[in-house]
């Protein structure tokens, strides 16, 4: 096997006869053919060589002393190593009865002796192809599974296979360890008996139970497992149907032990609420500096009705001292005094309302009567800024879903900053106070005001904590903003519009909008 | 001198305050006129209004600042008492610079307004009355003849008839004639009167 080698690369031919003559033919006619040969003269000599080489073909003659070439074929098939090399049988003996027995011991072909050399080397060839894919197609195939089973192996999650009773037909390495039991010990047990301890009762709502029984794909998270040692542990899982073709065969459960995850979450939910926590003092620190800043105007605004109380009062009281009071203009004048101190008590509690520790929480809110109230209290500023603020709401702005507290903080900071940028270059112009629907499921709410507009390089920085353009600013009114917004689920920003001043705007989410989607992780997937 | 009818003129935004003042002022038999911004006030003004402005000094649009700077540019006599709010006081120290009678806080107690109201009419009138005897006197001034304005000038400097009559080169006697005239169209005896009255609307003379 030289140069014809690459014709049959590493094809091995086994001869078998006891008769050397025979080999010697055989050997000669199959010689310089890129076969390697290999001969054996007795059964057990056979047996031993095409256990160690796997010959593709073994020509066998069926006569021989001791072993004949049926008990050699029948042994060939018996060992897994040597079962699928093509027996091809050689024999004088032309019955057709050999022949049959021949091929019900797993014999490939048959050779009638004497045989022709085109004949032998035709049929070697034919059977050492077949041989020869039959072995690639196999080496494929067993490459395939392995990879299969390396890829099951491999996997962190748990995977089980289920019959349409529930049994577990098929469990991954990782099965057996999130359940604290062996793979094999798994297998043939019912997969509700062995993992919920209500199985007996109801097995019905059980999780899987409806993929099994019914074909329905499922997903859920945090439901509670049982373990082989009866200990429990908070699982997710997805079962999907097994189908052949329009039938339902079972399961297939992929599923993980969530213990660490769910601690996780719990620890980021701890976190987020630590953040919400501080957002909200922040923002009532904020809401405090607000009012400080506004002290003199709330003042001025307090001062108006009791100013006018005192002069209904005094006015009242020479009323009484007539000799003939006029009641009507008495009552007149106690009416006013009334209405002027519900003034005064309507700016107190906006004040106190506005100073509230914890914001109220999300609600259905107006924009439009939240924009007004937000205007009127504004205007103890807009009076000492010598600025106005114009309201521009259509009718057909629906509600929002937010905190009316926090919301009217950021439209107040927002409006206070416009009407200082409108003072700072005297502009009469009013600050513009508009609300539009924006989007699907969102409205926006935008200030804008005709003062010297924002600097080219403010940028996102003016939402940054600290940043600020103002003499005396802090720089947290913007920053707070944005944090107040995101929460509410909206998101904040600003414009430079055309014909000059600034813009900035909000957005918060519409009260009948499909539901949005929540920051909250949610517990658990419909069934 | 007759009457003056004199009138509180209130001007302040906020219709309760301007309200409640009104009913006040009236119950204390006072004439009011009420006004909701200053711009409408500058408009309605005339030299002729008598009485007092009690005016807010924060207001939108003109504040009250603004107004008696222009009431000022308008020789408006008219005493003003500023009605602040808390914090505006250096506000009111500026506008006392600028003339105003007095500033009240809101709030206040209404005797206190009334009080300061009645000061503020009580000076008016004064201002008013001086005034009116000004122009009685400017108006005596002008009847005088050339010659006769003329001898008044050396009279108030001192000048004896003698010394007179030999500047203009007149008579002595003339110059007594002219003399007794002045007395007689300044409407005094007495020539210390003369030069006090003369002296008083100086200013005023010098201005024209």
């Amino acid at each position: 096997m030289t140069e014809a080698e690459n014709e049959h690369p590493e094809v091995t031919v086994l001869l078998v006869d006891d008769n050397p003559q025979n080999l010697k033919v055989l050997y000669e006619t199959l010689k310089d053919k890129g076969y390697r040969l290999l001969i054996a003269n007795d059964g057990e000599k056979a047996l031993d060589l095409a256990h160690r080489h796997q010959p593709e073909v073994i020509l066998l003659d069926i006569m021989m002393p001791e072993m004949d070439g049926y008990e050699v074929c029948e042994r060939l098939k018996a060992d897994p190593e040597t079962a699928d090399s093509a027996v091809v049988f050689l024999s004088a003996l032309d019955d057709l009865e050999a022949k049959v027995k021949g091929f019900a011991l797993g014999g490939a072909d048959y050779i009638s002796k004497p045989f022709q050399s085109q004949e032998v080397i035709a049929r070697v060839k034919t059977h050492a192809r077949v041989i020869r894919l039959e072995r690639e197609l196999q080496a494929q195939n067993r490459e395939l599974q392995s990879d299969q089973a390396r890829i099951l192996n491999s996997i962190s999650e748990g995977i089980y296979g289920l019959d349409e009773n529930g049994i577990i037909e098929f469990a991954n390495p990782a099965a057996g360890v999130i359940m604290r039991s062996s793979v094999e010990d798994l297998i043939g047990r019912n997969f509700f008996e062995t993992h919920f301890s209500t199985a007996a009762e109801c097995p019905d709502g059980l999780p899987v139970h409806a993929t099994c029984c019914q074909g329905v794909a499922e997903n859920q998270r945090d439901i509670r497992l049982l373990r082989a040692d009866q200990t429990g542990f908070p699982a997710e899982y997805r079962a999907t149907p097994k189908l052949e073709g329009e039938d339902l065969r079972g399961a297939v459960v992929v599923f993980r032990d969530i213990t660490a995850e769910l601690e996780n979450e719990q620890a980021l939910e701890e976190a987020r609420e630590l953040v919400r926590e501080q957002r909200d003092q922040l923002a009532h620190t904020s809401r405090l500096t607000t009012m400080g800043e506004m002290a003199a105007g709330v003042a001025h605004e307090v001062n108006q009705p009791l100013t006018a109380i005192t002069n209904y009062t005094r006015v009242s009281k020479r009323m009484m001292s007539a000799e003939h009071p006029n009641l009507n203009l008495l009552q007149e004048t106690l009416d006013k005094i009334e209405a002027q101190s519900h003034r005064a008590s309507e700016i107190i509690r906006r004040i106190r309302r506005f100073m509230k520790k914890p914001a109220t929480g999300k609600d259905v809110l107006s924009v439009a009567a939240l924009l007004e109230d937000t205007r009127q209290f504004a205007e103890v500023d807009a009076r000492n800024n010598d600025g106005s603020i114009e309201l521009l709401i259509p009718e057909d702005v629906p509600d929002i879903v937010a905190d009316p507290i926090q919301v009217q903080q950021v439209a107040l900071n927002l409006i206070r900053n416009a009407l200082e940028a409108s003072r700072e270059i005297g502009s009469d112009l009013p600050v513009e106070v508009s609300a539009t629907r924006a989007g699907e499921g969102f409205v926006r709410i935008a200030v804008r005001d005709y003062g010297p507009g924002l600097a080219e390089d403010a940028g996102e920085n003016l939402f940054l904590p600290f940043y600020t353009t103002k003499e005396e600013g802090m720089g947290i009114g913007l920053p707070t903003c944005r944090s107040l917004i995101q929460a509410q689920g909206g998101e904040i920003g600003f414009e430079r519009p055309e014909g000059g001043g600034a813009c900035f705007f909000f957005t918060l989410p519409v009260a009948d909008a499909p539901a949005a989607p929540s920051s909250e992780p949610s517990s658990a997937g419909a069934v | 001198m007759t009457d003056i009818q004199q009138t509180v003129y209130v001007v302040e935004d906020d219709e309760a305050v301007r309200d409640s003042l009104e009913l006040l002022l009236k119950s204390d038999e006072k004439q009011v006129q009420t006004y909701e911004d200053a711009a409408t006030f500058l408009a309605d003004y005339s030299e002729e209004m008598a009485g007092c402005i009690v005016l807010d000094i924060r207001m939108p649009g003109m504040d009250g600042m603004e107004l008696q700077k222009k009431l000022n540019e308008k020789n408006s006599i008219l005493p003003i008492i500023f009605v602040t709010g808390h914090g505006d006081v250096p506000m009111a120290v500026d506008a006392m610079k600028e003339g105003a009678v007095d500033f009240i806080q809101k709030p206040y107690r209404e005797e206190a307004l009334l009080e300061k109201i009645e000061i503020a009419l009580e000076q008016d009138l004064e201002q008013r009355r001086t005034l009116d005897e000004k122009q009685e006197i400017i108006r005596r001034v002008e009847s005088l003849t050339p010659r006769e304005h003329e001898i008044m000038d050396r009279m108030i400097e001192g000048q004896a008839n003698k010394v007179i009559a030999i500047e203009l080169e007149i008579s002595q006697r003339t110059v007594e004639i002219h003399r007794s005239r002045v007395m007689h169209k300044m409407g005094t005896h007495s020539l210390a009167h003369l030069v006090r009255m003369v002296l008083s609307v100086k200013d005023l003379i010098d201005a024209r």
